[in-house]
């Protein structure tokens, strides 16, 4: 399942295929929910649900959803469906449903940014250094990065149904949309689980997609820079009742290269990291892939992040290098507000978010 | 509001009734003129009656009708609403809705924190006898994925 990153005596150990983090029970302050967590794609899952009782049955159906996402689409895997089609070196491909939904949303989502996120950065990812899992990437080299390479272009890439035409040479990274896709399949497979009664909040490395009937007054969320941040000035604490929200940032997943700093959120247009003024920025919307994919545009985007989220239409908070917070599109600017989304999706053009598994 | 009405026009009469008005014209009746006058006056009127019931009657059907038909769609709404995770929009643009719940339960504090992906590592151990000898590995790892 994982590359071997550490080994004694030589040998190489994968884990078993298909084993998953165990889920551990998570003490909130409140027994109206239940709430666990587990490791899972390179990250933390959580899982909030009521009633409480249908805990057992959404685990079993988020680590159902999390499985098929990860032997679809991780480019870290020798045995996942993109790695096979990485290996053919362009062509025709025919795709299971769910990563042929995973695709089509990567590349709406390509479009919609206009091309601030591009699946097509998988070589520049790989030059920069993020050529495998992140917990097995040397933090330090003194070996600089590879020379950028700018993303192909998800114009390149083309496809009918299920069937994938990529050019030789183009490889994909899903990475700005995926997490999203699985927060918004796991949260409705948890729903369908549950026979639609209760509802649901689905986090993958904090990427929170709700379903099903709210608490009242809403999921409560804290919105932070890093996972262990706590609550601060920095931070805050808002409402969601319904959509997504999710957030980018440059403040983690960083590495050194002769010196320099890197970090995962490319831009297309030049294969070298972003280098705008927002460390972070969250974003609300219908659905965990658009929020996913409207945060990390909106890192990319850099000075034009305002006006291009003002375009999209979606609510926003945004993090400056120095701190400066900036509230944008209904974003509540007190803490414990409400986020209020759009209804319509961007990204999911066609489909269903977790009908294609 | 019967009175402005010509009832001859987009109506079909009838039969009867085109009788009687032909022969209100041909054929005197047996009491004279003043008795058929007063006959076809009191005709006449309860005609009049008669079609502003039935006029009443369809304003209340219609009423009515509009009255179940928006308490049947309010009660569809409010019924599905809790159960729908997404549906499809006529243009084919997916809308996701979750509901805010008055009768969800109360909760307070956190449950999720949005912001940038943590990186998760576990260390597991395999061991394997190699040349009669146990040799133990440690693979350090994370469940493949990254964020973006």
């Amino acid at each position: 399942m994982l590359p071997p990153t550490t080994t004694t005596d030589g040998l190489t150990a994968l884990p078993a295929p298909g084993a998953a983090s165990p889920w551990r029970r998570i003490s909130t302050g409140d027994d109206t929910v239940a709430v666990a967590e587990r490791a899972a794609l390179g990250t933390t899952a959580r899982l909030a649900v009521w009633p409480p009782e249908s805990l057992g049955a959404a685990r079993g159906a988020v680590d159902s959803v999390l499985s098929a996402l990860d032997r679809q689409a991780s480019r870290f895997r020798e045995d996942s469906e993109i790695a096979w089609i990485h290996r053919g070196g362009g062509g025709r491909f025919m795709l299971s449903n769910g990563l042929a939904e995973a695709v089509s949303v990567a590349l709406e989502a390509a479009r919609w940014t206009g091309g601030l996120v591009d699946p097509t950065v998988g070589d520049a990812l790989i030059s920069l250094g993020y050529d495998r899992d992140f917990a097995a990437i040397d933090p330090e080299r003194g070996r600089p990065a590879g020379a950028p390479v700018p993303a192909p272009g998800w114009q390149t890439v083309r496809l009918d149904g299920p069937v994938l035409t990529l050019p030789a040479g183009v490889r994909l990274d899903l990475g700005a949309t995926a997490k999203g896709l699985g927060s918004d399949r796991a949260a409705r497979a948890v729903m369908n689980a549950a026979g639609q009664a209760g509802g649901v909040l689905v986090s993958l490395g904090g990427d929170i997609a709700v379903a099903g009937q709210s608490p009242r007054d809403g999921w409560p969320i804290l919105v932070a820079d890093r996972p262990e941040d706590q609550a601060s000035s920095l931070t805050q604490h808002v409402r969601l009742a319904g959509g997504a929200v999710a957030t980018s940032s440059i403040t983690c997943r960083q590495w050194r290269r002769a010196g320099q700093v890197l970090h995962h959120i490319v831009d297309p247009r030049t294969g070298l990291p972003a280098d705008g003024p927002w460390q972070t920025v969250s974003v609300a919307a219908a659905t965990c892939a658009d929020a996913n994919a409207a945060a990390t545009a909106a890192v990319v985007a850099g000075q034009r992040a305002e006006q291009w989220l003002a375009v999209a239409g979606q609510p926003a908070r945004l993090v400056a290098r120095d701190g400066r917070v900036r509230c944008v599109g209904g974003w509540p600017d007190a803490d414990g507000g409400r986020i209020k989304v759009s209804p319509a999706s961007q990204v999911y053009r066609g489909s269903r978010p977790g009908v294609l598994r | 509001m019967n009175a402005e009405r010509d009832p001859r026009r987009g109506q079909v009469r009838l039969p009867a009734f085109a009788d009687s008005a032909a022969a209100e014209r041909q054929a005197p009746e047996a009491g004279g003129p003043a008795l058929a006058g007063r006959s076809a006056r009191a005709r006449r009127s309860g005609l009049r009656r008669v079609r502003r019931m039935s006029n009443w009657t369809a304003a209340a059907l219609i009423v009515g009708t509009g009255a179940t038909t928006a308490a049947l769609a309010h009660h569809a709404v409010s019924v599905a609403a809790p159960a729908a995770a997404a549906s499809s929009s006529s243009a084919g643009v997916v809308t996701t809705t979750g509901t805010q719940g008055a009768n969800g339960p109360r909760v307070s504090h956190s449950v999720a924190t949005t912001s940038a992906s943590g990186v998760t590592t576990t260390t597991t151990s395999t061991s394997q006898v190699v040349n009669g000898k146990t040799v133990i590995s440690q693979v350090r790892h994370a469940p493949a994925y990254h964020d973006n």
